[in-house]
């Protein structure tokens, strides 16, 4: 068995495993997507109160749409696996992870596949209500690349999911602050705002995380809103996140376990 | 030179913060062979074990398997390890019991075809067919324990290390361990267990932890409940019998 086949196994094995388990929860497996719809609705009555000179109401509810599925993937995404691997601690069900053969740390670090999977449809469907329902205008031509960008922006993001869960196996939960940052990263991201308002102290923090380059891209794929940069320097963004802080993000969860291996606290919750 | 033993433990040393629980434990346990753990509650079996499985790295001291050192080798260890932990943890209770030892084998490394035939096996060896499909919630505890053992068995590991396994377990439950005890040792597996008095699941070596160090208790302890009956004979009985 080729190395990566092994690694893959486990990972889909938690994949599956995680699916049944929303699965088991219907009522809160429908009731995901309700909220972001609710968030839309609220959006789209705002964006109908308040004018500003560069949106037309359509195009701040369009611009907000979008920074709104990405919130929800965002949240998704760093929230709910750190939540599941506290959760693996108690229920002592993490021991199984760590007899697995091949690598422990690409095992914990796929608790993260099937909540981005989950946001990712969901925000899928979502974008579909706002069409419907809010006459959310789509860039049809442009929507199909909306996907690969997603995804690599999925990659450029797990690093900050991975060293979360570094963190709850080193000081067994979720470090002091973590909802601090997914609201920080909204801020900076310009995900309800242009991020050309931010004071110039803090528009440096917007180039230097994957959300900026992200939301640029996937305004312009799914509702045709110009880029500020070229879209080869935002999509050259992501991807060196995905090749630099993934594998980096990685080695810091391996040394996390080994390091809980080795006091003894690995266990521990 | 001899074949290395199965598994070996030389010089085992660990501490939890100030308080020494392991002190250059010295073990091997040889392939077709039981060894066994038995101590007071805090002595630090459950650490033994789990250094033994690598779960826990050793302060001191290498843990080996058929000669290798586990650290380096981990790969091949944990396909060929079979662990389970004491209490009743570790199950996922909105799963069913299918489910969970579909999991257990995908974590395992355990290719679909081989995943589901073993899972039948097992389903099978430890009476657990009627409750396949129940999910683990609605199982009792000594129903419960039996899925922990199948998932231990599930990938066919040739060493096997329990820890208090007969927790919960009914009478027939004790004797479908025993039975897969046997058949593990018969193909040449091992086993490794902790409880905190000697069990009669099979015979073997038993040794007592006592602050930190392995004293020999006895060789080829018997069995005691099985002498007159077999673990086959004495769960077909038991099943008769509800």
């Amino acid at each position: 068995m080729s190395a990566v086949r092994g690694h893959m196994q486990p990972a889909m094995a938690v994949v599956k495993r995680d699916l049944l388990l929303s699965w088991s929860y219907r009522l809160q497996f429908v009731t995901g997507i309700f909220s972001g719809f609710v968030s839309l609705a609220v959006f789209y009555y705002i964006s109908r109160l308040v004018r500003v000179e560069e949106f037309s109401p359509e195009a701040y509810f369009a611009f907000a749409a979008i920074g709104i599925v990405i919130f929800t993937v965002l949240t998704s995404t760093l929230q709910i696996p750190q939540t599941t691997l506290r959760q693996e601690l108690v229920a002592g069900t993490f021991e199984r992870f760590l007899l697995a053969p091949w690598s422990s740390a690409v095992t914990v670090a796929a608790l993260l596949v099937f909540p981005a999977l989950y946001a990712l449809t969901s925000v899928i469907g979502l974008i579909g209500v706002g069409a419907a329902v809010f006459g959310l205008q789509l860039s049809w031509a442009t929507v199909p690349l909306a996907l690969p960008i997603a995804i690599l922006s999925l990659l450029a993001f797990a690093p900050f999911g991975v060293l979360l869960l570094a963190s709850v196996i080193r000081i067994k939960k979720a470090p002091p602050g973590a909802n601090y940052m997914i609201a920080g990263l909204s801020l900076i991201g310009g995900l309800y705002f242009p991020i050309a308002l931010l004071p110039g102290w803090l528009r440096w923090a917007s180039e230097a995380q994957p959300l900026t380059p992200a939301v640029e891209l996937l305004r312009s794929t799914l509702v045709g809103q110009s880029l500020a940069d070229p879209a080869w320097l935002s999509l050259g963004k992501l991807f060196a996140f995905a090749l630099v802080a993934l594998p980096a993000s990685i080695f810091v969860l391996r040394r996390a376990i080994d390091a809980g291996r080795l006091s003894g606290t690995i266990l521990e919750y | 030179m001899g074949e290395a033993p199965l598994l070996a433990l030389e010089g085992v040393t660990k501490d939890w913060g100030e308080r020494p629980v392991l002190r250059d434990v010295d073990l091997q346990i040889e392939s077709g062979t039981a060894t066994g753990i038995v101590g007071n509650n805090g002595t630090g079996k459950t650490t033994l074990l789990r250094v033994a499985t690598g779960i826990v790295v050793a302060d001191r001291g290498a843990v080996r398997f058929r000669g290798a050192e586990i650290e380096t080798h981990r790969v091949r260890f944990q396909r060929e390890l079979g662990f389970l932990s004491a209490g009743d943890r570790g199950l996922y209770a909105r799963l069913t019991v299918r489910q969970n030892l579909d999991f257990w084998g995908g974590l395992a490394g355990m290719p679909g075809r081989r995943r589901r035939s073993r899972i039948a096996s097992v389903l099978a060896d430890f009476h657990l067919g009627e409750l396949a499909d129940r999910r683990v919630d609605r199982l009792s505890m000594g129903q419960r324990q039996r899925v922990r053992i199948a998932a231990t068995f599930l990938h066919e590991p040739s060493l096997v290390v329990l820890d208090e396994p007969e927790t919960s377990l009914d009478e027939v439950g004790v004797a479908l361990l025993a039975e897969a005890l046997a058949r593990l040792l018969g193909q040449g597996g091992a086993v490794l267990i902790a409880s905190p008095e000697p069990l009669d699941l099979c015979s073997g070596d038993w040794w007592r932890l006592d602050r930190g160090r392995l004293e020999p208790l006895g060789q080829g302890i018997p069995r005691q409940a099985s002498e007159a009956q077999s673990p086959v004979a004495l769960a077909t009985t038991s099943a008769a019998r509800r």
